[in-house]
């Protein structure tokens, strides 16, 4: 099958600029350049590059019968309304990605082959002399300009659904709070009191308004199963919406660095924590929901006196230390500082300085530092709600520090 | 003997050249000594910081590894990042690339202002050195954009990395002018802009971004410092600054810098796949404009980096939507690329096989590009994996692979020395096949939950991760190669005569190495330079026409 290459293709014509050069082509004194006879021009589409065409179009719609039958969430479950239109987004544009990448792909290494000179090269080789196709040119912006156009028109549409505070707030949803702190996620409930550290409880099928904010840093928070992040940014209440559709637990994953711990600020991290987004049924939530706030109403009822630090228990307090503390914290004398001083020996510590009015520090004024946080010369720590810690907890912590387990 | 000297004297307005070892290779104001210094200074910081990613790499072979601590880690890659960025690409691109060959395409003997192209190299190996010394007192940790309000605090190095960016921000702000009043002021007669190389193109884009969006980063830098060191709050939230406008205003530079970067790859793979299919380039205009156009969107995109910032819906939209034109010049560009190979006459050189290399990664990089530019795909991919696989894609398959065509291309004209071309094709393909086993398969890891800049992992990614290591360390030796070849070439490489590829740019007109004045004659441009078959046009060029090319 021969086609002629349409004839509005511009080829070029000798030098009309240099008709004063002497009269010598390229180097070769003796002959006149090989131009591309119009018959090898021809050629150039000819049954060959068909083949290939056809060939590479094969390879092209087995990859895109690939991308219809394995779509993302075959490899990554998708639980929430959002992440499906998210999932069709991407389903589409590698749906109309992979026969571009087949087909540069293909050509270059067609070409390359069809026309290669293995021969060293002569000042007389030259290939085609056509420098320009208007036709062909005009397509090949216009059709990747529809294809962005309808691409940018299907996205704007998905937007919406995820920032929709104002209309998911009129339905009968769920207001929560997510709150991202150095390093670990914590989560207000409507009528509860003290933020639940770590579990994002969601009954399934209600629209969910999430207020996503931040204690210190930049945090992001991803829920990879529901395809959904936001930067969590201090000073910023930004609302996200969405439904969750399976019942299940999944991810919580920070993707914004926010310091030493970021890369534990995960499901399963290192450190012990293990923020995950959980998803019941309605009569799960409501029953979790009534016990969290017996726990609560329980847990304000226990007030930190002498007698209760004096009952702490110093071997649970080591477990505790190796979990909550050591972040910044080790076990070492005061001037071996992680990210805050040793606390090896924290009360006999002559190089420890005084924190608190001038005298050395009582067992209720380290009490006192882990339940409020400090603010200081030395550095910042955060309070007892970021390290979520009971009343019970701090008594069992100063009861190990007092072991001096650094001695 | 005097009477012959004379009479190949240059003509015109001139000064002898330099004597003495350190007006001629130190404090030299000739534009290719400062080339081969940007090349080698850039080279010196292009081992080191790959050695930060090959450190990287190695803490990520095991979920849980100990090998770095945290906090080493993270310099590490944020010292590579920063590296790269700073003191590699955007020097070699417009430093060393910019130099050596830009004057010379133009038939320029110098650039416009050669005391100002000393001033702006001298200002590079210092912020070099201020960067690298952030280490001895706790290097920044927070990646190479260091967001507020982490990068508040310490380390110490955040102050002296902000010195170290500002340096390199005002050396790239002076080559910008410079360049942008050579092309402008300094073509020979004859070469009008639609007779300019398409690599001429291209600088005088990346002249005008680097001059016009770099200021912007110098300006966010100061604050930045003066928030540091004298607590004026710009960024801190807790006393009233805004983290997000520190993300405006690094954006608003380092999005038009990523095309600092790669314009100049552009123009290098024009040059390289014109030369080596002896035709001429396919739409030479629509290439062109299409990187004028390129330049001027690239500054309507910057929040595209921050979707997952909280921008309104309604500000995401237009970043959406002009960050998807951008594919649409690009697509012409890859289109004319491989439509110029189409009944060519090709020759499969090294340079030639980077180039075609840049086609294949480049591409793929583009396209997904394209998937974070749609905001909702992007809310997914954000922040992950998935966008370090997308930049390197860009960054490596597409500047790196355009530079190392760009370097095995010019090599012998500003060396006078061939390369082996044994050698360079085993680089190649090592380096192309290690290069996309090591980042295809974070494409992967991040959609299934892999967030970037961690320092441990789920479990679950283990074996990817592994064997993402193993190909970064082979991509690593692969460069072995290329210095070994490198030295052969000047130990005992052959020579390369004037025009070894047979190319028709001015460049390769005048022996190898040029000159110090460059031309004899300021050479009178009479066509564009690809019109492979025709007489060369060009004259008053003394130096023989004729070429033998010797691959």
């Amino acid at each position: 099958m021969w086609v002629r290459f349409p004839p509005s293709a511009r080829i070029e014509t000798k030098s009309t600029a240099g008709t004063n050069i002497r009269p010598r082509m390229d180097g070769d004194r003796r002959g006149t350049p090989r131009l591309m006879s119009p018959r090898q021009q021809e050629h150039s589409l000819d049954a060959g590059f068909w083949r290939a065409t056809f060939v590479l179009g094969a390879i092209s719609a087995l990859g895109m019968w690939g991308v219809v039958v394995f779509p993302i969430d075959k490899f990554l479950p998708n639980v929430s309304n959002v992440g499906s239109d998210i999932d069709w987004l991407f389903k589409f544009m590698a749906f109309f990605s992979v026969p571009i990448i087949v087909f540069v792909n293909g050509y270059v290494v067609y070409f390359a082959i069809r026309y290669r000179n293995r021969s060293a090269a002569t000042a007389a080789d030259t290939g085609s002399s056509i420098h320009d196709h208007p036709q062909l040119e005009f397509w090949w912006s216009v059709l990747p300009a529809a294809l962005m156009l309808a691409l940018g028109l299907l996205s704007y549409r998905v937007i919406p659904k995820y920032y929709a505070a104002a209309a998911v707030a009129q339905t009968s949803s769920i207001t929560m709070e997510a709150i991202g702190y150095q390093w670990g996620f914590e989560f207000r409930y409507p009528g509860l009191d003290q933020p639940v550290q770590d579990e994002l409880h969601l009954p399934v099928g209600v629209p969910i308004l999430l207020d996503v904010t931040s204690k210190d840093v930049l945090h992001s928070f991803w829920m990879p199963e529901m395809r959904l992040k936001q930067d969590m940014v201090p000073g910023l209440v930004i609302p996200i919406s969405f439904t969750p559709t399976t019942i299940g637990t999944y991810r919580i994953i920070c993707t914004e660095f926010c310091g030493l711990g970021h890369s534990e600020m995960r499901s399963n991290g290192r450190a012990g924590r293990n923020p995950r987004v959980i998803v019941q049924s309605r009569d799960d939530y409501d029953a979790w929901y009534a016990s969290e706030q017996k726990q609560q109403a329980a847990a304000a009822n226990v007030v930190l006196t002498a007698q209760v630090i004096a009952a702490g228990d110093a071997s649970a307090g080591a477990q505790l230390f190796s979990t909550k503390c050591t972040v910044c914290h080790n076990a070492a004398p005061f001037d071996q500082r992680k990210v805050g001083p040793g606390l090896g020996d924290l009360f006999h510590d002559a190089a420890h300085p005084d924190l608190v009015d001038g005298r050395p520090a009582t067992p209720m004024d380290v009490a006192m530092i882990i339940k409020n946080g400090f603010h200081g010369d030395m550095g910042v720590m955060p309070d007892m709600q970021s390290n979520s810690l009971t009343t019970k907890e701090i008594a069992d912590l100063v009861a190990y520090l007092e072991t001096s387990p650094g001695k | 003997m005097e009477v012959a000297e004379v009479a190949h004297a240059p003509r015109g307005h001139i000064h002898p050249p330099p004597v003495g070892f350190v007006q001629k290779f130190i404090f030299s104001q000739d534009h290719k000594v400062i080339a081969v210094q940007y090349f080698i200074t850039c080279g010196v910081f292009f081992v080191l910081s790959g050695l930060l990613a090959e450190l990287v790499r190695a803490q990520l072979m095991k979920p849980d590894n100990n090998l770095l601590t945290v906090s080493t880690f993270n310099e590490a890659y944020s010292i590579h990042g920063s590296m790269m960025v700073w003191l590699v690409v955007i020097p070699l691109v417009t430093g060393a690339f910019g130099n050596l060959v830009m004057p010379l395409q133009i038939g320029a003997r110098d650039v416009a202002f050669p005391w100002l192209n000393m001033f702006s190299f001298w200002l590079f190996p210092p912020a070099g050195l201020i960067m690298l010394s952030s280490f001895l007192v706790g290097a920044p940790e927070a990646g190479w954009m260091e967001y507020p309000p982490i990068s508040l605090g310490p380390p110490f190095g955040t102050t002296l990395w902000a010195i170290a960016v500002a340096l390199i921000g005002i050396s790239s702000t002076i080559t910008g002018i410079n360049f942008l009043v050579t092309i402008i002021k300094m073509r020979a007669p004859g070469m009008t802009f639609t007779r300019m190389p398409l690599f001429v193109w291209a600088t005088a884009v990346t002249a005008f971004l680097s001059f016009i969006a770099t200021a912007n980063l110098t300006a966010a830098l100061l604050a930045l410092l003066m928030e540091r060191t004298f607590g004026v709050p710009f960024y801190d939230p807790a006393r009233g600054g805004s983290p997000v406008l520190w993300q405006h205003v690094f954006w608003f530079y380092s999005h038009p810098a990523v095309y600092i970067m790669i314009m100049p790859a552009f123009g290098i793979i024009s040059e390289v796949i014109c030369t080596f299919s002896r035709r001429p380039i396919f739409g030479y205009k629509a290439i062109a404009y299409s990187s004028v156009a390129i330049g001027l969107l690239s500054f309507m995109v910057w929040a595209h980096h921050m979707f997952t910032s909280g921008l309104a819906p309604w500000v995401q939209l237009p970043f959406m939507i002009l960050t998807m034109v951008i594919a649409i010049p690009t697509g012409i560009k890859i289109f004319s690329w491989v439509t110029t190979l189409w009944a060519g006459n090709i020759h499969l050189s090294t340079p030639m096989l980077f180039a075609l290399g840049f086609l294949s990664t480049f591409t793929f990089g583009g396209i997904t590009g394209i998937f974070l530019a749609s905001v909702p795909v992007d809310v997914h991919e954000h922040a992950t994996y998935f966008v370090v696989a997308h930049l390197h894609y860009v960054a490596f398959g597409g500047v790196a692979m355009g530079s190392l065509a760009g370097l095995y291309y010019w090599w012998p004209k500003m060396t006078g020395r061939l390369m082996s071309e044994r050698l360079g094709k085993l680089h190649f393909w090592l380096t192309f096949i290690s290069f996309n086993c090591t980042f295809l398969p974070m494409h992967w890891v991040g959609l299934l939950g892999m967030p970037r800049r961690v320092a441990t992992y789920d479990p679950a990614f283990t074996t990817d991760n592994q064997f993402i290591s193993i190909s970064a360390f082979v991509l690593g030796a692969s460069f072995l190669i290329m210095f070994y070849n490198m030295a052969q070439s000047l130990i005992k490489g052959r020579a390369a005569g004037q025009n070894p590829w047979g190319a028709r740019t001015l460049e390769w007109m005048i022996p190898s190495p040029p000159p110090y004045y460059n031309f004899d004659d300021i050479p009178v441009v009479l066509s564009g330079p690809y019109s492979y078959g025709n007489p060369l046009p060009y004259r008053e060029i003394k130096a023989d026409l004729s070429y033998t090319p010797t691959y």
